[in-house]
């Protein structure tokens, strides 16, 4: 195969977006029922580990090994979730330390590496690793074929999530309701909607993506496990909800400019291109910053601002 | 006390307790259907208490609720608007960044899994035509007047068919006129028989809307009248539990009352969105003179009180103190310059909520001696001067370190004045420094006003309480839209003039 | 449906919660910690035995657990005073590699001065680097109003680039040039290592330097203007507008102060115990995410949160020195992690009072 660099690239983007995207799209659905979750490392680490100690550990066909531990992870981290959930919404601790916490206990030196330690996690390959698909032999087709055609089963269920997730939040009823909840749950509850139950229900969807998210790197990037593998990319999906203005479509759109940064000093050292990789390791870092700081302006944030009760506690008998 | 076949609501013994207060204490009510029925009170009488426990909101702690003579007991919000009963709240529960159907359609669970927002937009424009509230239903809320926002608010619940409606304080962001508009909407439902629950401390208004009334004091029911059988005077003792009349107090001209203590020139400004919120205002204040300016909410008052204050930049135009130009925007020039300032939300931004009364009596002077020195607080100082004061303006508070916020409204507003007078001003400005407050508390403010403008401060009073400037001020700017549009001597004043004024109607005569 | 407990809100907060409320979160945390423990096979209570013997039991376990709390005193610092004034920095890591990044230059470049003023030189360089370093992020919150929690992480990871630029990437001054299998960073001069002082067991300088750093911030938040002036803005930003205190740029100052105390650390760092740039261990030891913990569990105070340090170093000490396959990695992770839980949770405990539902009634009536 001796494709360009355009179609390399753009291949591998979405292959490496991927991941960004579940976890991103994870924390957008929190983040409209109006809970901050910066638990979302955390909570990938989790479902990473989980899946891979899965994948050695079930026998089977593949295809079924695969699906359980995809279910796995993302049911781990969605336990996870549960947790933060519990302390931003009936405690109603500060959410920021409470997903720090998170972060912190279930992360790169948390129980992940707990988990890893104490089953053998990295001790081997994950037997089972979701592999890249070539869907309807068109793999090979020039261009479209390695972007489109060659990817896993999990690029190919995001994009089913993006256009379900854009119906649901903007089209339907409960979306709707949702909507509200994050902009002024005290409207919601005057209407009858249950403030509790949807900001529950929705981090912890949160925290299923994020697990999603976890088992990809550790069954498809590098099917082998290593602690705290993940590498920033839960922080970076947190930044591309605000990237995405809490839009689906525009948050993948983030997510494959992500992938692409990720995936750029890898094509450039494979094409002997001399640029130092530390400076392309900060790109996705930097560009975060530089995204932030100019969505922060005054016009951005007025016509696609963050939910409006993002991060605030609801308590009904206020006096 | 009635017949159980016209009775819609009748709630017995209702108790609600808050930590620290008994918000509800046995509260009796009852109301009929087809009429409008109003349910009057002080602040903290317990009429918005009352009213979250008929919709839902708050669970009672003891009491039984009947609606058609069926006992219900409501888990939630949900459980009330499906039984018919829907609330017109004082801060409104509307979604800013949703439009008018969306709003209104909010919470449904009757409509369809999927959003059809042009139906609802239609069955929105109906209801709007039929009970005369003018209402684009397509527009976002954000883009709404405060009067149409209302309107979307009295269309949700209609939309969700409630046979039972509750307004709280429905009128306290509308002009007279508007309030007259929204009156003959409320009369329209009633013939419908439908049943209103008008929640409001404003006698007049329930004089005028109402078929019978139900009284309310600390927490308790005083008694149910008819109205046609009541006078104002009555209400009003039954409210309070004394006579009460504020009369105009007559103050004799002060010996300095021709200088001029504040001068506004021309000065323009802007709101926080960047919209023009002030129009070349000019006015000025006497020495010892009260200067009252009247006016609906969000008409420019905050701005021209910030303006003033130094917290907002002037665009254009000069503040001048004794004839003397104060630097715009800088608080510390004004502070320096003599003038105090009473904001609007006292506890979140005239004073430090979890700050210590010791600490936010000297808010404005900590900068310099005697309360620090070379950069560093001086903490005997600061509390002496916490105890002199807190003895001076009678504040209740177990001791100076108390966090303020845990006081109450009243005994925050007096450490406000403390400070605020202890820098002896040359101008106050006091932006509704009586509301939410209780009748003694009121008249405390009231009193230390003006003495203080006996010893020659000025004082420019802004309120929404006509009532209150008409009984307080010597002369009362009226605003409409970031401009003064009325001037009149309180003297002359009479409320219909400046009524109209108020909902930008310029006459000749006001003028 | 009533639910069994409901919260509601205190009136007054008793001061014993004060005291009361770490200590109930680090029981918490061990109970929960326990509980992980014996689902996973393991005998919570030898594992505690044996961490606290680590830890604290003896005058040479002490002095590990000290080395240990130096690093954590300094984050914690950093950490509890910028969430004390309102700003959620979470950049105390980064801001420590910087700090390490300006010490390490100093103790390199200034060989041949006298020990006290190489040693001053790698505070103030320390200070620079990591107080300028956060005033970047201070800096885009005043100016931009950007959320500081992201713009901090993401500077970690920056931070985190350039000691690998440093020393594995490029031949920067602070490599050393005599390493060629395994880069390593070039050893300070011998003048410039930190003191440490025997009194019956080793305490570091650096730790010295936290108790009075943590004395100096004490005494500026609660009898300073400045400290005054910071209270106000975090209790009520439209009152600080309202008195005329400049809040933009006291957000820069806090920001840059909170830098400067995570320099120091990253100065102790390499003056006191590693005496290298250590690109690796740095980025291993997340410094900077346990002072989080430490700071929420000191409740923001900062001689709390020296004692804290030694409390939670000790655990970290303990972790270093078992770790091998009988004592499983991240479990030292996973209960700070547990601590930060029960100690937010716990903050709880001040500001609402837990009743059950069914009683509530009676017990406002006696």
């Amino acid at each position: 195969m001796n494709h360009n660099l355009f179609v390399i690239m753009a291949a591998s983007a979405i292959f490496y977006g991927t991941p960004l995207f579940f976890a991103a799209l994870g924390e957008l659905f929190a983040e409209r029922s109006g809970v901050l979750n910066l638990g979302v490392e955390g909570m990938m680490l989790i479902g990473g580990v989980t899946a891979s100690w899965t994948s050695q550990h079930l026998s089977g066909t593949s295809w079924f090994v695969v699906l359980v531990s995809i279910l796995v992870g993302a049911g781990s981290a969605g336990l996870v979730a549960l947790l933060h959930a519990f302390l931003a919404v009936t405690l109603r601790v500060n959410q920021t330390v409470a997903g720090l916490a998170i972060t912190i206990f279930a992360g790169g030196l948390g129980l992940s590496s707990y988990f890893a330690s104490v089953w053998g996690v990295a001790a081997r390959p994950a037997t089972h690793p979701i592999r890249i698909l070539n869907v309807g032999g068109f793999a090979d087709a020039p261009i479209v074929g390695p972007i489109l055609f060659h990817q896993t089963i999990l690029t190919y269920f995001s994009w089913v999530l993006v256009v379900v997730s854009t119906i649901y939040l903007f089209r339907t009823r409960i979306g709707l309701q949702l909507r509200a909840v994050g902009e002024s749950p005290q409207t919601a509850d005057a209407m009858g909607i249950n403030v509790v139950k949807y900001r529950y229900i929705h981090t912890v969807i949160g925290g299923l993506l994020a697990g999603i998210g976890g088992t990809y790197y550790s069954l498809t990037v590098i099917p082998t496990w290593v602690d705290g593998m993940t590498k920033g990319a839960g922080w970076i999906a947190i930044a591309l909800v605000i990237f995405g203005f809490w839009r689906p479509d525009l948050t993948l759109v983030g997510a494959y400019l992500f992938g692409a940064f990720q995936s750029l000093s890898l094509i450039l050292k494979a094409r002997n291109v001399h640029i130092n990789g530390d400076i392309l390791n900060a790109m996705p870092f930097g560009m975060t910053i530089i995204i932030l700081v100019v969505v922060s302006g005054g016009w951005a944030k007025r016509r696609l601002g963050a939910p409006a009760s993002l991060g605030v506690p609801y308590e009904r008998e206020e006096r | 006390m009635n017949s159980n076949e016209t009775v819609a609501v009748r709630m017995t013994g209702i108790v609600k307790r808050f930590p620290g207060v008994v918000a509800n204490d046995g509260v009796e009510f009852g109301a009929r259907l087809g009429e409008v029925h109003a349910l009057l009170g002080e602040n903290g009488a317990g009429k918005s208490t009352l009213s979250n426990v008929l919709t839902g909101l708050y669970r009672p702690d003891e009491g039984h609720m009947f609606l058609d003579g069926h006992e219900v007991s409501f888990g939630s919000p949900r459980d009330a608007l499906n039984a018919g009963i829907g609330m017109v709240h004082q801060h409104f529960r509307l979604v800013n960044s949703f439009s008018v159907a969306e709003n209104v359609v909010l919470g449904d669970q009757t409509t369809s899994t999927f959003l059809n927002t042009n139906s609802v937009a239609d069955t929105v424009a109906g209801l709007s035509q039929r009970y005369s509230l003018a209402v684009d239903p397509r527009a976002k809320i954000w883009q709404l007047s405060v009067g149409e926002q209302q309107r979307v608010e009295i269309l949700k619940v209609l939309y969700r068919g409630a046979k039972i409606l509750i307004l709280d304080e429905p009128t306290a962001v509308l002009t007279p006129q508007e309030s007259e508009a929204l009156f003959v909407t409320l009369r329209a439902m009633v013939a419908e028989g439908r049943t209103v629950i008008f929640i409001s401390h404003k006698l007049d208004e329930v004089m005028a809307v109402s078929d019978r009334v139900t009284v309310l004091r600390g927490g308790k029911t005083v008694g149910t009248v008819d109205t046609a059988s009541t006078t104002a005077r009555d209400l009003a003792r039954l409210m309070v539990g004394r006579e009460v009349v504020f009369n105009r107090v007559e103050r004799a001209a002060h010996p300095d009352a021709h200088k001029t203590v504040l001068h506004v020139s021309s000065v323009s400004a802007t709101d926080d969105r960047g919209n023009q919120a002030l129009h070349e205002i000019s006015f000025s204040v006497n020495a010892g003179e009260i200067v009252g300016i009247a006016g609906v909410s969000g008409n420019g008052q905050r701005e021209l009180a910030e303006v003033i204050g130094g917290m907002r930049h002037a665009t254009a135009g000069t503040i001048l103190i004794e004839g003397e130009a104060v630097k715009s925007g800088s608080v510390r020039q004004s502070i320096a310059a003599g003038i105090a300032h009473v904001p609007e939300d006292r506890l979140h931004t005239g004073l430090a909520p979890s700050h210590s009364v010791e600490d936010n009596l000297i808010l404005k002077s900590y900068r310099h001696r005697p309360m620090s020195k070379w950069s560093v607080l001086m903490r005997k100082t600061i509390k002496s001067n916490a105890d002199t004061m807190v003895e001076r303006y009678d504040v209740k508070t177990p001791d100076t370190a108390t966090p303020v916020r845990l006081l109450s409204g009243g005994n925050v507003q007096k450490v406000l004045l403390a400070r605020e007078f202890s820098a002896s001003p040359k101008l106050l400005v006091a932006a509704s420094p009586t509301r939410g407050l209780d009748v003694g508390a009121i008249e405390n403010v009231r009193i230390r006003l003006v003495e203080a403008a006996d010893k020659g401060v000025g004082i420019l009073l802004i309120s929404e309480d006509l009532e209150e400037l008409m009984s307080m001020s010597d002369r009362i700017l009226v605003m409409y839209e970031g401009r003064i549009v009325g001037n009149v001597s309180a003297a002359e004043a009479d409320r219909e003039s400046i009524g109209l004024l108020m909902g930008g109607v310029t006459t000749a005569g006001a003028q | 449906m009533k639910s069994p407990v409901r919260l509601e809100r205190r009136l007054t907060q008793p001061k014993s919660l004060n005291w009361l409320v770490p200590v109930l979160s680090v029981v918490g945390a061990l109970v929960i910690g326990a509980i992980v423990l014996m689902l996973t096979g393991k005998n919570p209570i030898s594992t505690y035995h044996r961490i606290l013997t680590t830890a604290f039991t003896s005058f040479d376990s002490l002095e590990g657990t000290l080395r240990s709390a130096t690093p954590l005193a300094f984050t914690g610092l950093c950490a509890a005073i910028t969430f004390r004034s309102g700003i959620i920095n979470i950049g105390g890591e980064g801001q420590f590699f910087m700090g390490a990044v300006g010490a390490s230059l100093a103790g390199i470049a200034m060989g041949g001065q006298p020990k006290t003023i190489i040693i001053i030189g790698m505070i103030l360089t320390g200070m620079v680097f990591g107080g300028g370093y956060a005033a970047i992020a201070g800096g885009l919150k005043a100016k931009f109003n950007t959320n500081e929690i992201i713009i901090t992480l993401m500077m970690n990871y920056i931070a985190g680039i350039i000691l690998d630029y440093l020393i594995f990437d490029s031949n920067s001054y602070w490599r050393d040039p005599k390493s060629f299998g395994f880069p390593s960073g070039k050893p300070i001069v011998d003048a410039a290592r930190w003191p440490i002082f025997h009194l019956g067991m080793d305490i570091p300088f650096g730790f010295v330097l936290a108790i009075g750093v943590g004395a100096v911030l004490w005494f500026m938040y609660s009898r300073t203007r400045f400290g005054f002036e910071m209270g106000v803005i975090s209790d009520a930003p439209a009152a600080a507008r309202y008195v005329g205190i400049r809040t933009r740029w006291k957000i820069v100052v806090v920001m840059g102060l909170a830098g400067a105390v995570a320099g120091i650390g990253g100065a102790s760092d390499v003056g006191n115990f590693r005496h290298i740039l250590d690109a690796k261990g740095l980025q291993l030891a997340g410094y900077g995410y346990t002072g989080i913990v430490v700071a929420a569990l000191a409740r923001y105070n900062p001689f709390g949160a020296i004692f804290v340090a030694v409390l939670i170093g000790g655990l970290t000490n303990a972790g270093y020195a078992l770790q091998g396959p009988d004592f499983p990695s991240g479990l030292v992770g996973t209960l700070q992690g547990l601590i930060l839980f029960t100690a937010v949770a716990g903050e709880v405990l001040t500001r609402y009072r837990i009743r059950r539902a069914g009683h509530e009634a009676m017990a406002v009536t006696a």
